[in-house]
């Protein structure tokens, strides 16, 4: 899912060939952001759009060959003119008269033109890895060059660089380039990202424009500089192996303008270092428009209240509750601390139910849980790559993040599993503010059996970043809390070569053992409570579940579906079924035998668990370790490649006795009805559950303020 | 010792009366940190010269009254017109074409002329805890209107007052000073501000209230409605000598920003510098210059 939807998707159209453009955000001042096309699109931008937008107007183009726009066969369509001319086309038909321009690698000379020519339409002028031919290109490109129509015998490496080979099979070559182009350690998404926006064109276009795109000159392409007014900043890497950093070096010298060098950076730094990147550009643009002084209020250091800002994961209601519990403890303990909540939908709900304070810049979050469920089908969320596919919404998030904790002077930010502030602060660390918790329950990316050596390779990598992160930047995390104990903590590696998971994770964590939500009732207790819900004690009840998301529906069709022979097996059975809010109850097929209901939304479910004779539920750690806690027997099934749902937290509930796992997929109703009359009722003798986790974790976060 | 030194020093004379300037670092714009009161002179401005003299060419002097300047000893010299010409001919010396003016207290006078009466002059201006008489509450009036009355033994506000000045000036300082810097721990600051007043003498702080005195709340109001250059106001919320309210007032009239100083009092500038520093940073950044 994208962080931000276009408000506006458009195409101009000169002589027949059709630009598409999109226009994001609400701002005054306009951005026009041209990606290096056809072997990129405007999705290149992806990590610029969502913030820069909520400062801009953003219009991002695709150029003639790739994404939305047309991909003219013949090379004359391709030609600076052309191109220049769609541009002004395109910031007519967005309404800018001015704008500044981002313009990455040989989009770079088309900005430089448009700047030149039409000095009346752009105000400044950021050119990122510009392919300007003011210097020469490394060796590696002479070959290539050279023998560019030749045909070539079993190309590779740079030689892939070649339009007979395009032709055979064109994908080696955005494989081999883009891996040239990403030296960068960890880059995997960056590069599935690149390549797969490559193979969106096909090689005829690609030729059509490399032989339509015309080779100025070093001598006019200084002429061309020179002609440039307006403020430009130019963005290198050093170890760009596309463009050498000399020609950006060259350009902001001849254009009078900044240069700013990324150290070890590659070819492509707005995906790699998009936070870095997309503070420059907002810096640049603020200088040109001269950001004007608004009204504020600072305060002074020793009048300040103490303030934390609490962030808790969005994905599923579980850390919502536990967050909550943790933040009563804190105050208890630090009366004085005013605790803001930084959270989206679903969490905002419980938060507000508990009178807390939600901070106002959480309206401007792209939503983590709606990503998750847009990932999600039948019984199946592959989460390790839903979580790399939601790379984009997660930079959005920090971005935000980081204006909310640069403004707000807070003392404390507790993550609980936010994945944003770890991360990019890990990779700037110069960014933190205020001391940082880090919470989380499981530790490790693992891969699904059926994902083979590269899902591994993927796993091993995230984790191996992850590692270093934490070995070269200890202080980012001034407390590490495991929500559970060691023994939770699956056994194996991290992959590869890498540490142990436990040793590992016992050397770098607190553990505050489990936090339940809620205090699970006592057995003298359970009949006064069953009899509020109006549970007979003659009946057996069975309440299915599948929490907050949409993914559910197939689980609740299949239990229901095993409702008619577990009645006959268990006659005193009674069946409550819990559609959630997200699925229509009255869109599930029942199969009209008495003793079945559906529910909707159903308020503090946990109390119907903690009394029920079994519970059939998904294998999600929250609602499972409720029903262990209240010691109720229960069936859970993990949805299909979760790997937490189907390591982490299988391994933690093996430990505790608690629960029988059952695959969903070669369970029918037939297993299903057995397996729910053979544990109705009974009566389950495995581990307890910690009830102080709440209060353990507060204390040990307590000790920072 | 000081943390930089001038670049050069100097003077100028009007009517036979001579203010010292000094000039620090070279960058652009210059930033013209005017005088304020002639209870202090320019060395109240020690904690912003050097940071701004990095990137920026700063310029102070010390007003009449005070300092390395002249004392004139009749009130008409102190008038808010002839604290805007010396600025004038200060920039003109130093052949400074044009400036960001920062100003504290009652040099928001000053400034507001130069503002108003010489536009071109004036790139953007700063105020810190202005005077701006046109939002003055009256308590704050009333104590000017009795400031010639004869008053036995003052407590509080009524030690604000011509005899008692030249009957005891040191204690009329140290109760000023005290309500400048209403934040804990303001010793230094106070000491500083202290030695700074001694420096001048009692007879020569009379003549210079004619300056507060001849402004009326109107003609303020005026001036500063005509103001046309971006403008910044920073105020201390705990301000006791100038109310918060009067630096809204101004912001709200020039069309400027306010900044709160939550906790902050009088002279921000000396109590926390570090902030009011950047402050004026991202103005000079932001009027670009």
């Amino acid at each position: 899912m994208r962080a931000r939807p276009p408000q506006r998707v458009d195409f101009v159209e000169r002589d027949g060939v059709k630009v598409g453009f999109e226009v994001f955000g609400p701002g005054a001042s306009g951005l026009l952001l041209i990606p290096s096309t056809p072997i990129s699109h405007a999705r290149s931008w992806k990590g610029l759009v969502p913030f820069l937008s909520r400062h801009h107007l953003v219009v991002t183009v695709d150029g003639r060959g790739n994404g939305l726009s047309d991909r003219p066969a013949e090379s004359a369509a391709y030609g600076p003119d052309e191109v220049v001319a769609d541009h002004v086309a395109v910031l007519d038909a967005a309404g800018l008269t001015r704008a500044v321009v981002v313009a990455h690698c040989h989009a770079v000379p088309w900005a430089l033109r448009l700047a030149a020519d039409h000095p009346d339409r752009v105000s400044g002028l950021v050119a990122i890895a510009p392919a300007v031919e003011l210097a020469p290109r490394e060796e590696h490109w002479a070959e290539p060059t050279r023998r560019w129509a030749d045909e070539v015998e079993d190309p590779t490496g740079w030689a892939l660089c070649n339009r007979h080979a395009w032709r055979q099979d064109y994908p080696p070559w955005p494989r081999f380039f883009f891996d040239q182009l990403l030296p960068e350690p960890h880059s995997t998404k960056q590069y599935e990202d690149a390549v797969s926006w490559a193979l969106e064109t096909d090689p005829e276009t690609m030729i059509a424009e490399r032989e339509g795109r015309g080779a100025p000159n070093e001598r006019d392409t200084e002429a061309l500089c020179r002609s440039v007014r307006c403020p430009t900043l130019v963005i290198h890497g050093t170890e760009d192996r596309c463009q050498p950093a000399a020609r950006g070096r060259r350009l902001a010298e001849l254009t009078g303008g900044d240069l700013v060098v990324l150290q070890g950076a590659g070819h492509l730094p707005q995906g790699r270092e998009p936070v870095k990147v997309n503070r420059l550009i907002k810096e640049f643009v603020d200088r040109i428009e001269g950001e004007p002084m608004r009204e504020a209020v600072w305060t002074r250091g020793l009048d300040r209240p103490k303030r934390a800002l609490y962030l808790s994961s969005p994905i599923g209601l579980g850390h919502a509750r536990r967050d909550v519990s943790v933040v009563k403890e804190l105050k208890r303990l630090r009366p004085d601390l005013a605790v803001d909540w930084l959270a989206q939908h679903p969490v905002t709900s419980v938060l507000a139910a508990e009178g807390e304070r939600i901070h106002p810049a959480s309206a401007w979050l792209a939503n983590e849980s709606a990503h998750m469920a847009s990932e999600s089908c039948e019984h199946d969320l592959h989460c390790f790559q839903a979580l790399r596919r939601m790379d984009e919404i997660l930079l959005a998030n920090f971005m935000v993040f980081q204006e909310v904790v640069e403004e707000g002077l807070y003392d404390l930010i507790i993550g609980d599993e936010a994945w944003d502030v770890d991360h990019f602060w890990h990779e700037n660390p110069e960014l933190k503010r205020g001391d940082h918790v880090w919470m989380t329950d499981f530790v490790g990316y693992l891969p699904m059996p059926d994902g083979g050596e590269h899902e591994a390779f993927l796993t091993t990598d995230y984790n191996a970043e992850m590692i270093e992160h934490i070995a070269r930047y200890p202080r980012i995390r001034d407390a590490a809390i495991f929500v559970g104990n060691p023994d939770d903590i699956v056994p194996g590696t991290f992959g590869g070569d890498l540490p142990g998971i436990r040793s590992w994770t016992e050397e770098h964590f607190s553990f505050s053992g489990y936090i339940t939500g809620f205090t699970p009732p006592d057995p003298d207790e359970i009949p006064a409570i069953r009899a509020e819900l109006g549970y007979h004690e003659d009946e057996q009840i069975c309440i299915v579940a599948v929490g907050g998301s949409g993914v559910g529906r197939a689980l609740l069709e299949k239990v229901i579906a095993a409702y008619p022979l577990a009645k006959r097996l268990t006659p005193e059975l009674r069946m409550v079924v819990v559609a959630g809010p997200r699925i229509d109850p009255g869109s599930l097929a029942l199969p009209g035998e008495p003793g079945l209901e559906v529910l909707g939304y159903v308020d503090r479910l946990y109390r119907h668990l903690s009394v029920c004779d079994l519970a059939v539920v998904q294998g999600g750690l929250t609602t499972t370790m409720e029903l262990a806690a209240a010691k109720r027997p229960f069936l859970y099934f993990p949805l299909r490649h979760h790997f937490e749902q189907n390591f982490h937290v299988r391994h933690r509930l093996d430990r505790y006795g608690a629960g029988r796992c059952m695959d969903y997929t070669t369970s029918d109703p037939d297993l299903i009805a057995a397996a729910v009359a053979e544990h109705i009722g009974s009566v389950v003798a495995h581990r307890d559950v910690e009830t102080d986790g709440a209060a353990r974790a507060a204390r040990l976060i307590a000790e920072l303020v | 010792m000081r943390a930089v030194v001038a670049d050069a020093e100097g003077s100028v004379t009007r009517d036979g009366i001579t203010v010292h300037y000094e000039r620090y670092g070279s960058g652009t714009p210059v930033i013209l940190l005017l005088p304020t009161w002639s209870l202090l002179h320019s060395r109240h401005w020690k904690l912003q010269v050097p940071y701004l003299a990095r990137h920026y060419t700063v310029l102070s002097f010390d007003g009449r009254g005070n300092g390395r300047s002249d004392r004139p000893g009749h009130p008409a010299a102190y008038d808010t017109a002839e604290f805007a010409a010396d600025a004038l001919a200060v920039m003109d010396a130093t052949e400074t074409a044009h400036a960001v003016l920062v100003s504290v207290s009652r040099g928001t006078l000053w400034a507001l002329r130069l503002c108003a009466e010489h536009p071109e002059r004036v790139l953007g201006a700063i105020f810190i805890g202005p005077v701006f008489p046109f939002a003055m509450p009256p308590d704050e009036r009333e104590v000017l209107r009795r400031f010639e009355d004869v008053v036995e033994a003052p407590v509080g506000w009524d030690k604000y007052n011509a005899h008692h000045w030249k009957a005891d000036y040191r204690d009329f300082v140290e109760f000023f000073m005290g309500r400048m810097f209403t934040e804990p721990h303001s010793t230094k600051q106070h000491e500083d501000a202290v030695g700074w007043a001694l420096e001048t003498d009692p007879a020569t702080l009379v003549a210079t209230n004619h300056g507060l005195r001849g402004t009326t709340p109107e003609a303020s109001g005026r001036l500063a409605e005509t103001v046309g250059c971006p403008t910044l106001v920073v105020h201390g919320s705990h301000d006791v000598i100038r109310s918060h309210s009067q630096g809204a007032a101004l912001a709200e009239r020039t069309g400027g920003a306010l900044v709160t100083l939550a906790g902050s009092g009088h002279c921000p500038h000396l109590r926390d510098p570090v902030r009011v520093n950047l402050l004026i940073r991202q103005f000079v950044q932001a009027v670009g210059g």
